[in-house]
């Protein structure tokens, strides 16, 4: 099986948000519809919907054609687009008025405020989350599809 | 012998000399069977501790700031 590996690898890449995405989905409208919170769904779902997949699919693609040359793992490789993410994230967020600076912390969805002190622990803990992610999932489904 | 023989034949020449031999130069020097056996057999390669201890510290940091958790789930 070796024709179309970019393809593979970009369906191998978008997998676990697409299958996120739904669940997110729920737990928002959870979240607004029966626990009254004033989250604005439309805005918040335009980053996990179009930008997130895409990246992951983009970003699979690269460690296939970087891998041959620079022999790294795949869940470092993971564990490295939070820093691609984050800014593109939050600057999404600020724009959409998802994410507000508050004077004490971040206010995400107008609902959750992350401490100031607690926001680099926190981006150490979503590489942790990526880098399982990518290694355990996204390298399972590369080998599957005959990419690693 | 026919036309029809002579024909055959010459198509039996024809595709022995265009066919490479087999013979027994072209098959392994060992029997590949019992390491496709052990191979099969073979477990995966188990999950490092380092990763449980990682997972375990995800679980703990949702448990203790469960705001965390949609910030998360908006990067996946």
């Amino acid at each position: 099986m070796n024709t179309h590996p970019y393809l593979r690898a970009y369906l191998a890449g978008i997998f676990i948000p697409t299958l996120v995405l739904p669940l997110l989905l729920a737990v928002f409208i959870m979240a607004r519809i029966v626990v009254q919170v004033p989250t604005p769904i439309e805005q918040v779902m335009i980053f996990p919907m179009a930008i997130v997949p895409s990246l992951f699919g983009l970003w699979n693609m690269l460690y296939m054609v970087s891998h041959p040359s620079v022999h790294h793992p795949i869940g470092l490789h993971g564990a490295v687009l939070p820093l691609l993410m984050a800014p593109i994230g939050a600057l999404v967020a600020t724009h959409l008025n998802v994410l507000q600076f508050g004077s004490h912390g971040l206010i995400w969805f107008q609902a959750c405020t992350i401490p100031y002190a607690l926001v680099v622990p926190g981006f150490l803990f979503a590489m942790a989350a990526y880098y399982l992610v990518w290694k355990y999932i996204v390298g399972t489904l590369n080998r599957i599809l005959g990419i690693a | 012998m026919n036309a029809h023989e002579q024909e055959e034949d010459r198509i039996r020449q024809v595709l022995q000399q265009s066919l490479r031999p087999v013979g027994a130069e072209h098959e392994p020097n060992r029997d590949l069977w019992p390491a496709m056996l052990r191979r099969l057999d073979a477990k995966p390669a188990s999950t490092p501790w380092f990763d449980w201890a990682l997972l375990a510290g995800l679980v703990a940091v949702a448990a203790l700031f469960p705001s965390a958790i949609p910030v998360l789930l908006y990067y996946l």
